[in-house]
């Protein structure tokens, strides 16, 4: 479970987020939807842990993740990052054992046939799919993904919206970041559109 | 077996630099077996040789270090203001009379040195937003440009042997290498590249970004800086040793990068071997194309660093991909 209890964000000086509190359950899908600039990627990373509220509280399970070492917190939460780009000419394979074991994710996201490809090489949709393999193969009970669906085709927004409803038919809480252009999401348990 | 050229390269220009030279030496291969029977073999040439080969892997790994931590295809010892703080360290030590350069005490300084340029770089670069390679550079250039720019006024203020030339901190030299001063650098090279290959993992996360290496459980400054301190003993022990040597730093790693991939752990070898043996054939190069003088190794470095540099951008490779 994750509770966010009255918090407010200000980033360059501007409030992105004001008193706002939620319940995420845990086992579940919540898809935070609206608009450029509505705050909903600087929520996901406050609950990553990357920034921290300058009021209020966040907590997944009993931790705070803003006062858990890096390491711990890596053990709790996976992120996908919206724009994940790549330097160094890493197999898709190496950059995703960095994580955790490849295997059985890169067949769920049909990344099979890009196993050796250099990440350096990838399409933005591919690079996508990279990340979002990478951060399921942490294997953490919450999953925080910016825009997972937004370079993808039919098929691989098919995929992976499958893949991460079997992940949280098996416990896993999965919060994922929509565009409000998003027409369907249906696919999701719970969908949170007012953040101010 | 391609794979394997570097080191068997290594091996035949480190029996070549020590066989060629302004004496020939008589019965070499005989004078080889039996250490201390030819002084000029084991007084000279071996431990200029053996500096080489020492140096060259220092400055090596300090480029994989600083390329690493800065996730920065252009960073490396002296764009980073490294180079030049080792420099500073060591001249100040040096004309104050605290050292020798050379010895122990000098490659301390000179860590020392280069820890304080490297870190004001970092600081000065991530004073208004996040660090950033662009902010990095430039603020490196400038400490770097300052660093040096003080080197420069105080060798030419003093008149001591000891502080030797601009010269020297500028382009470097194996020339007065003694076996005394082996043991300074072979402890800094040693401990440096411990660090290296320790934080190599975390090195290869760091590559995602800084934002996604915390992510997957990384301590983004703490790995900087353990790869500041490994990259200051490096550079520093060399520098403070055999002054400043260009295009080590950078040109090895990229080189060992485009042959054997991107994985830090794997290349720590194979950058220290590709970095001693563009020392080692520079700095034969150096004391045998203008006998009885000796070019500055610097500048023998740079001319074969540089145009393999560019071989390796102009060859289409996806081994470091820049925005």
């Amino acid at each position: 479970m994750i509770t966010i209890n009255e918090i407010t964000i200000v980033r360059d000086g501007r409030e992105i987020i004001y008193d706002y509190s939620e319940q995420i359950p845990a086992g579940s899908i919540t898809a935070i939807v609206g608009p450029n600039g509505s705050g909903k990627s600087t929520l996901l990373a406050a609950i990553a842990g990357d920034i921290a509220p300058v009021k209020g509280t966040i907590t997944i399970d009993d931790l705070h993740p803003i006062l858990t070492s890096p390491a711990q917190l890596a053990q709790i939460r996976a992120v996908a990052i919206q724009n994940q780009s790549y330097t160094l000419g890493f197999s898709v394979q190496q950059i995703i054992e960095m994580a955790g074991l490849a295997q059985d994710v890169m067949q769920a996201l049909e990344l099979t046939s890009l196993v050796d490809r250099q990440v350096t090489t990838l399409s933005g949709g591919e690079a996508q799919r990279v990340s979002i393999a990478t951060a399921i193969a942490q294997s953490t009970p919450v999953l925080l993904l910016d825009e997972p669906l937004a370079a993808q085709d039919v098929g691989s927004r098919k995929r992976i919206i499958q893949l991460l409803q079997k992940l949280a038919e098996g416990g896993v809480t999965v919060v994922v970041v929509a565009h409000s252009d998003e027409a369907d999401l249906t696919w999701a348990d719970k969908v949170i559109k007012q953040l101010l | 077996m391609k794979k394997l050229v570097p080191a068997i390269a290594l091996v035949v220009a480190s029996f070549i630099a020590i066989y060629v030279g302004a004496v020939q030496i008589d019965n070499f291969w005989a004078a080889l077996i039996s250490p201390g029977s030819n002084e000029i073999l084991w007084q000279i040439r071996i431990p200029r040789v053996t500096a080489g080969l020492i140096v060259g892997a220092s400055l090596a790994l300090a480029g994989l270090m600083a390329q690493g931590a800065c996730n920065n295809a252009l960073a490396e010892p002296s764009i980073l203001g490294t180079t030049a703080g080792a420099s500073l360290g060591t001249v100040l030590a040096v004309l104050t009379g605290v050292v020798q350069v050379g010895s122990i005490g000098a490659i301390v300084c000179g860590a020392l040195g280069a820890l304080a340029a490297t870190s004001l770089t970092f600081k000065l670069a991530s004073l208004r937003s996040q660090l950033s390679s662009f902010a990095l550079i430039i603020v490196g250039i400038a400490v770097s440009a300052i660093f040096t720019a003080i080197v420069g006024l105080l060798s030419a203020m003093v008149t001591r042997a000891d502080a030797r030339s601009i010269s020297f901190w500028n382009f470097g030299s194996l020339a007065l290498i003694t076996r005394d001063n082996l043991i300074g650098i072979t402890i800094t090279a040693i401990i440096g590249g411990a660090i290296a290959w320790k934080i190599s993992p975390s090195l290869d996360r760091l590559s995602l970004g800084d934002a996604t290496a915390f992510h997957l459980g990384e301590d983004v400054p703490r790995v900087r800086l353990i790869a500041l301190v490994a990259l200051s003993l490096l550079a520093g022990g060399a520098v403070s040793t055999v002054g400043s040597i260009a295009f080590i730093g950078l040109a090895a790693p990229h080189i060992a990068r485009f042959l054997y991939g991107p994985t830090h752990r794997r290349l720590i070898a194979h950058t220290a071997i590709i970095g001693a043996l563009l020392v080692v054939v520079a700095d034969t190069l150096s004391r045998t194309l203008a006998q009885p003088g000796e070019l500055p190794i610097g500048l023998v470095t740079s001319l074969i660093g540089a145009p393999v540099l560019i071989a390796l951008v102009s060859v289409k490779n996806n081994v470091w991909k820049t925005q």
